[in-house]
This record gives C-alpha cells, structure tokens and sequence, in this order.
C-alpha cells in the first residue's frame, strides 16, 4: 500500500455500511439526514440490493423498484454519503481509540466512472455474449454492459474473465471511457461504528435431484419468476424458457430449500409463501386465463395484511394444494409431473404443469466470515449475525460498535428490514453522538455486551 | 369411534428409537415410496397414527409389512423423522401385536430377557446330550467319517425336530391367525368373499419364495442390466439367497434328515452334498454380507439395528458356522470333535429357531407374504363392492 499511494488511501467516516440494499440504504439516508457522514461499501456493481430486482411487493403491490430507486438516487446524491460500489471489505481492525479501520478494495470495472455517460455504445459493438446474472440467466448479456437498466451508479463494466480482449469497445466509446489498465483501489476507513447490512443469498435448488437437480427446463426459481414480471421484463411476458410457450398451468412449490434438514436449512425463510402468493396474482394479472398451484406445507402470512393477502388470492382463484411436492419429472414435451400427497385426502396424486416455480428459501450471506479481523464476530446456527440481546438492543453485534440491519440479521421481508434500519440508525445515532476517544478507549468487549 | 392415546407413542418407541414425532405431516413420505398407492398410503398416515396414538388404527394396519424399508423416504424427509425406521419399529410392534403369548413383545423390549431365554434353550440342548447321548465311537465308517447316527440317531434328532416344528407351527399359526383377526376379521366395513381367499392365494406363494416387492423399490429408468451392474439388485438378490438357503436347510432337516445326515459320505456332486453347500454358502454369505452392511451402516436401512437384528445375524452366523465345522470334521474322521461341534450346533440351533421364527425377527418370513395376501384379499374385496 505504501509503495503503491496512487491506488491507496486513508478516509475519515463516521459511519461505514456494509452492503447498500434496502436496510443499508435506508439506515445511510437516516444517518446522513441527522448529520452523520456515511460510507457505503456495495460489492455489486449498482446499490439497491435484492429489492431493485422486485416486481411488486406484498402485499400492497406497489412496484418495488418505484420505492427502490427514489432511495437509490437521494442516496447518491446525498452530500453526506459517499458510495464505493464493487467495493469489498477485506479486513476490520479495532484500534486503541475504539475506531475502526476498514481496508475495502475497489475491483476495476475498466471503464472510467467520469468520462462514461451511460449510451451503451460498447455494450453494441461488443461481440461476445453470457449468461446475464441480473435477470437471473433467463437472457444474455454482453461482456462490455450497462448490469441493468435502472442500475445506480449507470455506468457500463468489463466482464474481464470473458473479454476477448477485442477492442471494439475501446474503438466505440465517444468519451474514451473504457480503461483496461485501471487496478484495484484500496481504501482505509476509519470509522465509529460499522453496520454489516449485507443481506442474503439464494438457495441453490441444483441440490434437489428430486425437482430435476437444474435439469428441467421449465422448472424456474422464484427470481427468475420475479424478472418475469417486472416492468423491465426480458420476454415482456410471462413464459417457460424451455420453449417459449406461454403458460397454462403453473405449479408452485413451496419450502424448497428451507424447513428441510436434508440440505441443511431447517427455519422457514418467512418470506417465500408471500413471495408466492404475490406472484400467483401478478401471473394472474399478465395470463388471466391461467392456472396457477400453490403446494404448500403451511401458509405463513403473519404480517399486517398478509391473512387478506392470503384470502384475496384465493378469490382470484389461485388454488392452494397442502402437501409437499415428493418428486418432479420431466415430460416429453417438457411439461412436469409433480407426485405429491394431498393431505386433505390422504391419497397420493401427480399433477401436470407446464411451468413450475420453486419458491426457495433464503440463506445467511457467508461473505461476512471471510473478512478478516471479523473472526470473533458471533453467528447464530444459521449462520445469521446473532443478536445477543434480542430483546434489548437487538442490532447490536457481539464487537463494540458494530451493528446489522436486514436479512444479514436473519430472514425478514422489505418492512422488517426498513423497521430494522430504522431502529438501527437510532442505535448508532446514540453510539456516534456518544464516541469520545477517551470513553471509548476503556470500552472492552465485555462492557459493550452487558 | 378410535381413541387417542398420546402415551402409545411412548409404547412404540420400546420397540425402537424414533423421532417420529418431529414429523409436521408434509406427505413427503408417502409421495416418494415406490411402495405406496392410494389403497395403502404410508409412511405418514402411520406416523399420524403413531404420533396421536391411534393404536386400533395400527393394529389393523398391513402397511408396515408393505414397506420393504428401501429408506427413500427417511433421506428426503425434510425433519429427520425417519419415517422408514418407523416402519421397521411399528414390525417389532405389529409381531408382538400378534403374538397372543406376550413372548415377543418381552424379547422385542428386554435384552436380558432375550439373551437369559437363549441360554435356557442351550442349557436344555446340552443336557438332552449329557444324559440321552448315544455311544461316543471313536471307529470310523468304511470310507474314512465319523458315525455321527451311533451317537445323534437321526430317528431320535428327528422325532426331536417334529416336536419342534410342532410348536413352531402352533405358535406362527396361531399369530397368523391373530393377526387375521385384527387386520380382516374385526373389520366391519369389509365383506369378504370366500372365493377371493382362494383366488389371491398366488401373492402368498408368490411373495414367499420371491420377495420380489423389493426390486419395486427401484424406479429409476436404466435398463436391466446398468441396474445389476450397479447393484441395485444385490440386496434383494442376497435376501434371496439367504432365505431360499434357510428354507432349504430347514426343510431337509425337519423333512428329510435320514437323508440329510448320513454318516456316508457322498461324492461332491451328490445332490445331498450340492444342496448343503448351496445353503451354507447361502447363509455364510448372507449373514456376512448383513453384518458388514449393519457395521457400516451404508444405506438407511442399515444404520438404525435394533439388538435383536444383531442376536439373530449372529446366531444365524454361529448356526452356519459350527455346522460347517461338523460337517467337515465328519467327513474328516475328528470323531469327538464332532459330536462336540454337533452338540455346540444345536444348541445354537435350537434357541435361533425357538425365539426367532414364532417370536422373533423370523417371523416377518410369515408375516410379510401374509400382510401381502390379506392385503389383495381387502383390495380386491374393495374393489368388488365399488363394482356394485
Ligand atoms: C423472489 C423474491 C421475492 C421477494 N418479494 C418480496 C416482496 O414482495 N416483499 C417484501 O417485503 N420482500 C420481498 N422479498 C424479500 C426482500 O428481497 C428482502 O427482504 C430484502 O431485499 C432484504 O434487504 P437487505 O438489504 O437486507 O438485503 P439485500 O437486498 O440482499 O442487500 C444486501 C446488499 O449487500 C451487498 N453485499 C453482500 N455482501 C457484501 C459484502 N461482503 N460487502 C459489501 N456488500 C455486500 C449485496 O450486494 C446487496 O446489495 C423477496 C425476496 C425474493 C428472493
Ligand atoms: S474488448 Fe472485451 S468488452 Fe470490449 S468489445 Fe471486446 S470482448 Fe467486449
Ligand atoms: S415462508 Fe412459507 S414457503 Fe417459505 S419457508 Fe416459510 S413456510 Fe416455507
Ligand atoms: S416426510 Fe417427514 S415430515 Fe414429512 S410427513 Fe413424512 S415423516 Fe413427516
Ligand atoms: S422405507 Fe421405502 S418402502 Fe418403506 S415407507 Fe419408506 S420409502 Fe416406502
């Protein structure tokens, strides 16, 4: 670092965010409204987290990315947050003043943040095309690329590990954005408190040989589901990618990947039935004459309108089947067969559809555990932030003066992690107002836990 | 009316371990069984039944005897209930169910009174011989063996047998018929035709001498041959082995013992010698292969055993073995080492079939082809009425 100044320096916070999906977001715009200087440190290439990605949120059904991005834009405009997107952490020191320093390095993204206007001109005159993460592997993508429409900051990338190395990129950017000798940045933090608001991570269905361990075309996740029914929709319908035939039957399957010892996720992901149901009526919206199945264990809508949520979509029609899909197999024409026993009946069935949704649960982010200095910090057996005083101080880590916010905490949906947030920020508010050297420097570990 | 009894789930799990009870009734279960139809729907309706206790529900249950405990559905149970060890357990359960004299339960739940049973049986065997022995001849036959008859007459041996196959008979029959009772009998929503006795007969022969339920266990669509390659079919294939081995064995000693234990000694190819070595190799064979697959609990219907699966395996192996032994110190000319070794058979012998086949692990040698017949007998009952 010493050696290397161009590509490294020290910065002064008062507050660093780990991760800037909603609950990061919405903590940072508290924060920085009462005062407070905060970094945000986004690992993806656009802030927003999981919940830019959304089509309607349950169970008002407004359009998620509409509450999304206004967040997204008076964050980065916001005087008092500064954002590193496809940014890491990589090490947490704590030092004797009770500050602490975190060294988070910046990936090159080799296009000039300054000079790139967003015209996309690269991303056209690149010729090599993969699989896109941002809509779930449903599409393409180019390697030169804008992630996705309405991605904060707007600027395009280079998919380094599939570039050609051609230059037409280079040749087409007007600005001459494009900069393939950019490196990595390294910057120290130094900061009061540190809210890790990392969120979570999908479970991956490929583990379930009996729903087709990933080889069944038209067998989707509940993301790619989702992409299928934002506004900025790939197909700008709903379909099976099998074979691009726009569904009559569609089959959900609830509880995949979670409250399943086998694949090592025994909690409920609380989520996935709203998830579900919300997409079952939105389905309804977009191809009225379709079926759709709902094969549940237990429906679990406990939040406020969640029950009528429930019962408006059961007046739409959606059928609700209780009993956990055993096996799915494959049909010639690539339709599913899905045996299962009604528990209502006590008799064994197998249902036809030509489209089944896994609605697969959430798992704790385990980016957390590789960073180092982090070590000590407490996990509960899931692998969640544990919250050791739950009922007092419930966003408190085990380490002085690091905090969490949203899914990094456990499972939640968008209110719980915008509560949690909010709740987070007052709690910080209070430990930064708080900090003085001095006061701070007695404070052990012990103290802060008690 | 049936009633609960959320003790009863206590009851079962004296006949093994269990943790049923973490079950939250999503049918997974019963939607993976290859064995399971919608005229026998298990494993979770039994798990219901056990978890509430439904214990008249039960005892009239074949379901149990349907599951050939394949273990599909304790891998993808997604709360680690074990719903296939359930099965076996509600077996241990059912065979005491029938057993009117209450000896199987007592051999099912007590270790001490298993092994203290055992050892009576020996003791009695071993002092039949102390006091009613014949002479201890050390001249040999014409051709180089041991006079095992001058010693153990294969009259008296097999007067012996008969008396025993007696009580084995009265005591496995009278279960069956018990077993009848609860499962077809006390049933009143069932009329049953006589004729339908008679005509679903074939699935009790079928199932006795084949077993071949077992191989429904395999769904998946390989042909044939990759399945034997891959040993999808060597469990049932030993199974085979072995009770085809125990069948034979058993058969030529209650039946054809003047013929079995000879003190001539024939060829190799002589079918006396050809079919006591096919058993024995059978039974060595099997018991091995049972054992090392209990030891290293490699499939799910290995890991969970029950002690009374170790005291047969091993008594079944100890009967193979000293037998084996008898018969080569015969033909050996070691006569004291036979007449030892053949004492020491017997009384091994003599408590593994006493216990087992009435009372014990055996018993699902009967009770297995049997569910299968009352069952198609229900079925096909079922399925006349619904005709009308
Ligand atoms: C299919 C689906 C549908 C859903 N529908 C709804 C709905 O209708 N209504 C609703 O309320 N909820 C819904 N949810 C749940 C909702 O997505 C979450 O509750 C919400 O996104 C949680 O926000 P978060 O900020 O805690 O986490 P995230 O959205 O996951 O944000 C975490 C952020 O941290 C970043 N990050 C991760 N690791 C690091 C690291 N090491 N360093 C730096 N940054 C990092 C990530 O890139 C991400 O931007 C749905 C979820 C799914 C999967
Ligand atoms: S240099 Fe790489 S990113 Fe640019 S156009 Fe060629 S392949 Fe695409
Ligand atoms: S929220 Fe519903 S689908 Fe998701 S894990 Fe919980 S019960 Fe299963
Ligand atoms: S699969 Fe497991 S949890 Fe589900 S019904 Fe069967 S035993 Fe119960
Ligand atoms: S062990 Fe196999 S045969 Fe027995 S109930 Fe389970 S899945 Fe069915």
């Amino acid at each position: 670092m010493e050696q290397n100044m161009k590509n490294s320096s020290v910065k002064v916070a008062d507050t660093l965010i780990l991760g800037g999906g909603i609950a990061g977001l919405e903590a940072a715009l508290n924060l920085a409204n009462t005062g407070h200087q905060v970094v945000i440190v986004e690992k993806d290439l656009s802030i927003g987290g999981r919940m830019i990605h959304l089509s309607k949120v349950f169970p008002t059904l407004d359009c998620s990315a509409c509450i999304t991005t206004p967040k997204v834009s008076e964050a980065s405009r916001h005087p008092g947050i500064h954002i590193q997107v496809n940014t890491g952490a990589k090490k947490l020191a704590f030092d004797a003043k009770g500050h602490w320093h975190v060294h988070v390095q910046t990936e090159p993204r080799f296009v000039n943040e300054s000079l790139c206007t967003g015209c996309q001109d690269c991303e056209r005159a690149c010729p090599v095309v993969v699989k896109d993460e941002y809509q779930y592997n449903l599409v393409g993508r180019k390697v030169a690329y804008i992630p996705f429409s309405i991605a904060s900051p707007r600027i395009a990338a280079i998919d380094i590990e599939n570039c050609i190395l051609c230059g037409a990129c280079e040749k087409a950017c007007v600005p001459g954005a494009i900069d393939f000798s950019q490196e990595p940045v390294q910057t120290e933090w130094i900061v009061k408190s540190v809210i890790i608001a990392s969120g979570f991570t999908l479970f991956d269905p490929d583990q379930i040989e009996r729903y087709g361990g990933g080889k069944f075309k038209n067998v989707v996740t509940a993301m790619q589901m989702e992409r299928q029914l934002v506004p900025t929709r790939p197909f700008n319908t709903v379909l099976r990618p099998g074979d691009g035939k726009i569904p009559d039957k569609v089959a959900y399957v609830l509880c995949a990947g979670s409250r399943d010892g086998t694949v090592g996720n025994p909690i409920c992901s609380q989520i996935c039935c709203m998830y579900s149901i919300k997409q079952a009526q939105l389905i309804l919206g977009a191809l009225p004459m379709a079926d759709v199945t709902v094969y549940y264990l237990h429906i679990r809508s406990f939040g406020k309108g969640f029950d009528e949520f429930y019962q408006q979509a059961k007046k739409m029609d959606v059928s609700f089947i209780k009993g956990k899909i055993g096996k799915i197999s494959e049909l010639e024409n690539g339709d599913l067969m899905l045996r299962y026993e009604d528990i209502a009946s006590g008799k064994i069935k197998e249902a036809k559809h030509d489209m089944v949704v896994l609605s697969v649960g959430i798992l704790a982010n385990r980016d957390i555990e590789k960073i180092s200095g982090l070590e000590n910090l407490e996990l509960d057996p899931f692998h969640y932030l544990k919250q050791r005083q739950e009922m007092s101080n419930p966003f408190k880590t085990n380490l002085p003066g690091i905090f969490m916010a949203g899914t990094a905490s456990g499972p939640m949906d968008i209110p719980d992690s915008i509560l949690s947030a909010g709740a987070v920020s007052a709690m910080v508010t209070k430990y930064n107002k708080g900090f003085v050297e001095s006061i701070i420097n007695s404070l052990t570990i012990s103290s802060w836990n008690e | 009316m049936s009633e609960l009894d959320p003790k009863f789930a206590r009851e079962i799990l004296k006949f093994g371990d269990g943790t049923f009870s973490a079950c939250y009734n999503c049918g997974n279960c019963t939607a993976v069984c290859n064995l399971a139809n919608n005229d026998n729907t298990f494993p979770r309706r039994l798990i219901r039944f056990s978890v509430l206790g439904l214990k008249d529900q039960i005892d009239a249950s074949l379901d149990p005897w349907l599951c050939y405990y394949c273990g599909d559905c304790s891998t993808t149970c997604p709360r680690n209930a074990n719903p296939g060890d359930l099965m076996m357990t509600l077996r241990r359960y059912l065979s005491s169910s029938y057993d009117w004299t209450g000896l199987a339960r007592k051999f099912y739940t007590s270790k001490v009174f298993e092994l203290t049973a055992i050892f009576i049986l020996a003791l009695f065997i071993l002092l039949l011989f102390v006091f009613f022995h014949g002479p201890m001849t050390t001249e040999l036959t014409p051709d180089g063996g041991v006079q095992l008859n001058t010693f153990a007459p294969w009259k008296t041996i097999e007067a012996g047998d008969w008396i025993m196959a007696g009580f084995l008979s009265f005591f496995l029959l009278s279960n069956i018929f018990n077993m009848y009772l609860k499962v077809i009998w006390r049933r009143k929503d069932l009329k049953i035709p006589v004729s339908l006795y008679f005509s679903e007969l074939r699935h009790l022969i079928i199932h006795f001498f084949s077993q071949w339920r077992f191989s429904d266990c395999e769904t998946n669509q390989d042909s044939f041959f990759t399945k034997v390659k891959n040993g999808e079919y060597t469990y049932w294939f030993v199974h085979f082995l072995l009770m085809s081995s125990y069948v034979l064995l058993f058969t030529m000693i209650v039946g054809f013992l003047y013929w079995f234990q000879t003190d001539e000694i024939h060829p190799w190819w002589h079918p006396q010698r050809l079919l006591g070595y096919y058993s024995t190799f059978g039974l060595l064979l099997g018991t091995i292969y049972f054992i090392v697959l209990r030891i290293k609990k490699q499939n799910e219907k290995s890991k969970n055993s029950h002690y009374t699966d170790w005291t047969f395996l091993t008594l079944l192996f100890l009967t193979t073995l000293t037998g084996i032994l008898v018969h080569l110190f015969r033909i050996g000319g070691l006569p004291m080492a036979t007449y030892y070794m053949y004492v020491l058979h017997l009384m091994i012998l003599f408590p593994m079939l006493m216990i087992e086949v009435p009372f014990s692990k055996w018993s699902h040698l009967a009770y297995r082809p049997f569910a299968i017949y009352f069952s198609n007998v229900i079925m096909a009952a079922q399925q006349k009425t619904s005709q009308k």
